[in-house]
């Protein structure tokens, strides 16, 4: 609790210069959310066009995740010194964080300049992110499972990708934990990748709020919402059932 | 390097190991004839499963050297016969959450590869999986996820894949340990009537009584040294 508070003054004593903790500033915070809230709706006449666009995001959210676990799959065990060389592992590695280390806005912004607007580049984008981050958890499964049982497989005499095969069968609950965190991280961010033209429901976020159209932009944020808790809900029963 | 010698399954000429600067074998000798059956026991951290691992090629000799089926260890001649050593670690190295059908189906793998990674086994293959769980009593249980059972059918589970395996050479680190005293005896008489199928048997024991009636040879690890006991 020290420690929290020391951490909250320091940051109320940085953030002074940028007005933060004016008062002034947060009292006005109240005084547009009253104006704000009265022009707050739904609009029912949008609803199919939400649910078109939702099912997109879905989609591009479950195509991300597919074939990025695939690749993911395959790249791993490139990256981990326990099936290939050291120098292999090194540069199987490096690749799985350089595609990692660039946001998936950034490879939606690509995806969209060399496949045109759509949820094409949505997908693209999220597969390819989604095997970077993936990579790095299932190189970590793979150099986590015990000595004995890298062992005994060692011995029977398997090699190279059915080795890692098997090692995964061992990791299998940590694999599927985050082939499922993704899934969830995936849906969430398959939001925000139409805001740069990558498809999805985000694209309608962003025109309708460009229009100052906010019962339009809240019927599409609700079904955002619905459809995150539903891939949450559907995460948190498949994980109880592995 | 000394020549290939068709006369045992088994020879460790002189064999000295050490973790860091703690010696853990001190010029071990052991030569163990093809189908014999033998056990090293010893108190528990003097080097035992040290020495089964050396034997199985996952650790290496400091000094020495270590000759399985006439190859000598961590040679391309020894990495050849992978397939035909079969090595069951305490923890028995199954797949957790799996069918015992699955782990045993494991022992095929390098042979086959992509049929393994596709999980698309052939109708041999299963029936042969299949026969092999039938010879050490699990008939019932191919589909059984190998965490919910016993200890002992566990212990069934890893010999099963030995046999399927095809293995030479069977090395098993406390194979009854933490089981019952019947099911420990079934499972050292399963293990040891391995050698009418040509298997040597090297295991590391710590129950004298079953050691005595089912294993040819006992040996005594201490203070880095293996002799015979009388």
């Amino acid at each position: 609790m020290r420690l929290i508070m020391i951490m909250l003054v320091i940051t109320l004593i940085l953030s002074y210069p940028l007005g933060l903790i004016d008062i002034g500033v947060w009292a006005k915070v109240g005084v547009n959310i009253a104006k704000f809230l009265p022009e707050l709706g739904v609009r029912w006449d949008l609803v199919g066009d939400a649910l078109i666009a939702s099912y997109e995001t879905l989609i591009i959210s479950l195509l991300g995740v597919s074939g990025g676990t695939l690749i993911a799959y395959i790249l791993a065990p490139l990256a981990s010194p326990l099936i290939v060389p050291p120098r292999v592992a090194l540069v199987g590695r490096m690749t799985a964080n350089a595609i990692r280390t660039v946001p998936a806005i950034l490879w939606a912004i690509l995806f969209v300049i060399l496949v045109g607007p759509g949820p094409k580049a949505g997908a693209l984008a999220l597969i390819i992110y989604t095997s970077g981050y993936l990579a790095k958890f299932f190189y970590e499964s793979l150099e986590a499972i015990s000595r004995e049982h890298y062992d005994s497989l060692r011995v029977i005499g398997l090699r190279g990708l059915p080795l890692a095969f098997a090692l995964y069968s061992h990791a299998k609950r940590y694999i599927i934990s985050n082939v499922l965190f993704m899934l969830e991280y995936n849906v969430r961010t398959a939001t925000i990748l139409g805001f740069v033209g990558a498809g999805g429901i985000g694209y309608y976020i962003m025109n309708y709020l460009g229009m100052l159209n906010y019962q339009a932009t809240l019927t599409f944020v609700i079904f955002t919402l619905l459809l995150v808790v539903a891939i949450d809900l559907v995460s948190y029963i498949a994980r109880l059932r592995v | 390097m000394p020549e290939p010698s068709a006369g045992h399954a088994v020879e460790l000429n002189d064999v000295f190991f050490s973790y860091g600067s703690t010696r853990i074998l001190s010029g071990v000798n052991l030569k163990v004839g093809y189908g014999e059956a033998i056990a090293i026991m010893g108190r528990s951290g003097v080097g035992k499963t040290t020495l089964l691992k050396i034997i199985a090629g996952i650790l290496k000799p400091e000094k020495g050297y270590v000759r399985v089926l006439g190859c000598i260890t961590n040679t391309g001649c020894f990495n050849s016969l992978r397939g035909r050593i079969a090595y069951i670690p305490q923890n028995l190295g199954l797949v957790e959450g799996e069918s015992a059908l699955y782990n045993v189906l494991l022992a095929k793998a390098p042979s086959k590869p992509l049929r393994f990674m596709a999980g698309l086994w052939g109708r041999d293959d299963l029936s042969e999986a299949l026969e092999a769980l039938r010879m050490v009593g699990l008939d019932g249980k191919a589909k059984s996820r190998v965490d919910r059972l016993s200890g002992g059918e566990r212990q069934r589970v890893a010999i099963a894949r030995a046999i399927l395996q095809r293995a030479e050479i069977l090395l098993a680190d406390e194979p009854v340990s933490n089981l019952d005293l019947d099911t420990a005896e079934d499972i050292a008489k399963l293990m040891v009537g391995l050698k009418s199928k040509g298997l040597t048997i090297i295991a590391v024991m710590h129950d004298k009584w079953l050691t005595s009636k089912y294993f040819d040879k006992i040996y005594l690890l201490d203070g880095g040294i293996l002799r015979e006991a009388v």
